[in-house]
Formats: C-alpha cells, structure tokens, sequence
C-alpha cells in the first residue's frame, strides 16, 4: 500500500531524511515515535508530496514517485496520490471562510466535481460519522479544538481516500479533548483504513498499532510490534525516548 | 459663494469625471493588482523579475510623470490617446502597482496550513488560491484597499494637468472666467471632502460586514 526505498530529504545541507525504507501494508495501522526534529513529520510529507523527496522512491496505492522524474511527472503523480490520500494536522488547518459542512464537501465540489446535492449528502454522512451533524452551519473558530479535529478528519475522509496520513492529531488539544479524537481514530481503524500516525499518544499506540517505527536522526532505528517495543526497546536510542517519556 | 452656486452643474460634471476616472481605474488597478501578485508569487523567474520591476519603476517615479509619458510620450510612437483614456490607464497602472503590493502582502498573511490542507486533498494550486487563499486574503486586504480607493479619489486632481475636465480643471476653467480663486478652490475641496466621507463611511460597512462572516 505504502513503500519507500531509500528515501531522503534534505532542506539545503540539512539532511532530515537518510534512506528510508518503509512498507506499510493495506489495512495496517503504523505508528512513527521518535524525539523532536528526527523527521517524522518530513516523512509523513513526502508521502503525499508536501514535501519534496531529494533521493529514492515511494510508491502509494499503486502510484510511483522517483525523486529523479521530471518535476511536470512528479507533480502529476502526487497530485494522484493525494486524490487517494487524507492528511490530518497537528494545527486541523481548516478554512475559516467555510462552514463546517462546507469545509467536509470543499473536495468533493472542486477535486471530485461532484453536483452541491449529493456532496452535501456525502458531507453529512461524514459529519454523523465523527458526531457532529448539528454543527453543520456552524464556522470553525465556533468548534471547540476536540470538534475542529474531528471536521478536520471528516474532511480528509470525503474523497474515500485509502489512506490516511495524521501528523500528531492531539498535540494541539487540550487534554480533556484528546479522547474525542483518539476515539474517531480507533473507529477508523476498527473499519480496516490503512492509517500511519505519528503521536505521543503511547496507550493509542499500544491497543491500535499494528507496528511501531521508531525514527531518530532521519533513519528508521527500530521497527517491532507494540508490545515488543514498549517492553524490550532494542536500541539504546528508544530506550531513552521511553525513559524520557515516562518521566513526564 | 454665489459663483459657486451658479456654476454648480459645471462643477457637478467635474466631480463626475472625477468619480468616473476613480472607479475606472480602481477596477483595472485591481485587477492589474491581483495578476501581478499572483505573478510574483507563483511565476517563474522571468514572470517574476518583470512584475518586481513593474512595481519597482510606478512606485519610484511620481505619478505626474506617468500620466505625462502616457499622454504625451507614447505620440512619439503613434499612440494618440484621448486624455480621459490616457487618465484612466495611467491611473490603472499606478494603482496597480500599488494594490499588488497589498495583496502579496495579504496573501502571504493566511498561514501556509491552508494551502497544505488543500493540496493535501487533491486541490491543484490554481484552485487552492480561488477556493482557499483568496477569499481570506481579500478580508485582509479590503481596509488597505479602501484606503487606496480614497487616494486615488484625490490622485485623480494630477489628471488636469493632460486637460480632462474633472474637479480641480473645472475650477481653474472658472477662475480663468470670473477672475476670483477661492471660492471655487473651497468649493471643489468641500466636494472632495464629501466624496471621501462617503465612501469612507461605505466601505467601513462593507469591511464590517466581511469580518463579521466568520
Ligand atoms: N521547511 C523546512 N525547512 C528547513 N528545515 C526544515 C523544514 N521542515 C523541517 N525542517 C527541519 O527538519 C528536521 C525534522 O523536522 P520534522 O518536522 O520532520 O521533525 P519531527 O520528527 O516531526 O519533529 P516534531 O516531533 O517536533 O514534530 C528539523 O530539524 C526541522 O527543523
Ligand atoms: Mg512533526
């Protein structure tokens, strides 16, 4: 579903990502650890083309990206794998101009050309999925942060995307709104999507994890199931990260 | 006083003109504006280079000389414009420069998680920018652009010099005519006045109403 091979992303001299290689199958839930600044929100970028690879490939759904095509073919390519692919964000990023509704069928209008009516229909199923079908008419900046990431999820699912990508959903939230979300994710994965995330949230990744990949200094140090990696953390480097973490 | 009153219509037809000229070239510096943005924004290097010294060159030289180049230099090349024309495209494309400047500003104020979003679900730049970017850009932009709008009210005096009749040539026509200044000098300048606070007091409503929305 999702593969990289020598992977690499450089911004000017500063090398983020040094070869990864990555295999995340359909219907797995993949979760990237790892201290601030190891890559993991590069990596998670350059899957969907929000950043641009330096070196290697990656394959989404089907769909090849070398870092070496000509810019027009990357372009295009990505512009496929996004069409496939729903990306959540540590900030939700959703249009303030738009309401709630509008903000779940802006895809489905201009990406899918879908007609007002039967966008509106998707959007509303969506909306009753993440349980907020009353707030429809309602702007962003009225949601608390917990709803605001839940229309943000909603509308990365509109287009049926077979992946889902999310860069740390509840970083941002305060922690009584955490649940929410996390509960929305779950359920997400209980349906069979394929799902990378990258969280802090060590009790989501311990019950929903397939696999843990724990990133540090722009290389995948380690990658084993959760319970392994929680309990006998191989490299030196994780057992540090989960001592630190544990410590707060 | 009673000057002014018994010449009112022909004064009346200055500040037509002086209206006309604004609003003409508010609509074309516009959208000059936005194209040229956009072009600094998204272009190439060349499309790049040629919008930074189009802003570059109107803003560093005044706009008299502008309006003189358009009117008067461009006959050395065969391009006779009637001076309302050369008025209303010298205008366009001093305000032009100005307004593009305005709205790079705005839209490198909306925060780049908008943008991400959207190419994220599949958007291409172009409607990115119409569906995402602009509508939040323009509430940005609108008090600036405002203030332009009234500038540019006043600007338009520089175009008597090229012989069109608006507000301040309409009242040198008098004085050439009655041999008094001041009256019509007041008198034109209660005029601007009026129409400034007009369109101040309208497009404070206009901006109210936009940033109520959200
Ligand atoms: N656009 C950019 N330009 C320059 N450097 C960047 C850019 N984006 C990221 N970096 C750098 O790349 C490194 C990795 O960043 P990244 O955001 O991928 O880390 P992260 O693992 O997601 O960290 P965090 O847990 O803090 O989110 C950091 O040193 C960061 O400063
Ligand atoms: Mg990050």
């Amino acid at each position: 579903m999702i593969q990289t091979s020598g992977l690499s992303k450089s911004f000017h001299d500063l090398h983020v990502l040094k070869g990864i290689d990555l295999r995340i199958a359909a219907q797995e839930i993949v979760v990237l650890l790892g201290p601030s600044g190891s890559g993991k929100s590069t990596l998670l970028r350059c899957l969907n083309g929000l950043e641009d690879p330096s070196g290697g490939s990656l394959e989404v759904n089907g769909i090849r990206v070398d870092a070496d095509m000509p810019a027009s073919k990357k372009r295009a390519s990505f512009r496929d794998i996004r069409r496939d692919t729903g990306m959540v964000f540590q900030q939700f990023n959703l249009y303030p101009h738009k309401t709630v509704l509008g903000n779940v069928i802006e895809s489905l209008l201009i990406v899918k050309k879908l007609p007002r009516t039967e966008a509106e229909s998707i959007g509303m199923r969506l909306l009753e999925r993440v349980g907020l079908a009353d707030k429809r008419d309602q702007y962003p900046s009225r949601l608390s942060g917990g709803q605001q990431q839940r229309v943000a999820i909603a509308r990365a699912l509109a287009t049926e995307p077979s992946v889902m990508l999310f860069d740390e959903p509840t970083s941002a939230l305060d922690p009584e709104l955490v649940g929410e979300v996390l509960a929305v994710m779950r359920e997400l994965a209980g349906e069979g999507m394929t799902m990378a995330v990258v969280t802090h949230e060590m009790k989501f990744a311990r019950q929903v994890a397939n696999r843990v990949l724990f990133m540090d200094g722009g290389i995948i140090v380690e990658e084993q199931a959760p319970e392994a990696f929680f309990q006998h953390p191989q490299s030196e480097r994780a057992r540090k990260f989960l001592n630190q973490l544990n410590e707060r | 006083m009673n000057l002014v009153g018994d010449n009112l219509f022909f004064l009346l037809k200055g500040a037509y003109y002086t209206l006309l000229i604004t609003v003409i070239s508010m609509c074309f510096g516009l959208m000059i504006g936005i194209v040229v943005a956009v072009a600094r924004l998204k272009g190439n290097r060349p499309i790049r280079w040629l919008a930074r010294g189009y802003v570059s060159v109107i803003r560093g030289t005044p706009a008299l000389v502008q309006i003189l180049v358009v009117y008067y230099g461009l006959v050395d090349y065969g391009i006779t414009l009637g001076p309302l024309t050369a008025a209303c495209a010298a205008l366009s494309v001093n305000v032009g420069a100005y307004l593009s400047e305005t709205f790079r500003g705005a839209i490198l104020a909306i925060p780049k998680g908008q943008t991400e979003a959207a190419y994220a679900s599949g958007m291409s730049s172009w409607q990115t920018l119409r569906r995402i970017i602009f509508p939040q850009a323009a509430r940005v932009a609108i008090a600036p652009i405002g203030n332009t709008f009234i500038g540019m009210l006043k600007e338009t005096a520089l175009v008597s010099v090229i012989t069109v009749t608006e507000l301040v040539r309409s009242a040198q026509l008098l004085i050439a005519q009655y041999f008094v200044n001041m009256p019509f000098y007041l008198g034109i300048g209660a005029m601007y006045w009026v129409m400034s606070t007009v369109f101040s007091w309208i497009l404070g409503t206009i901006e109210k109403r936009l940033s109520r929305a959200y």
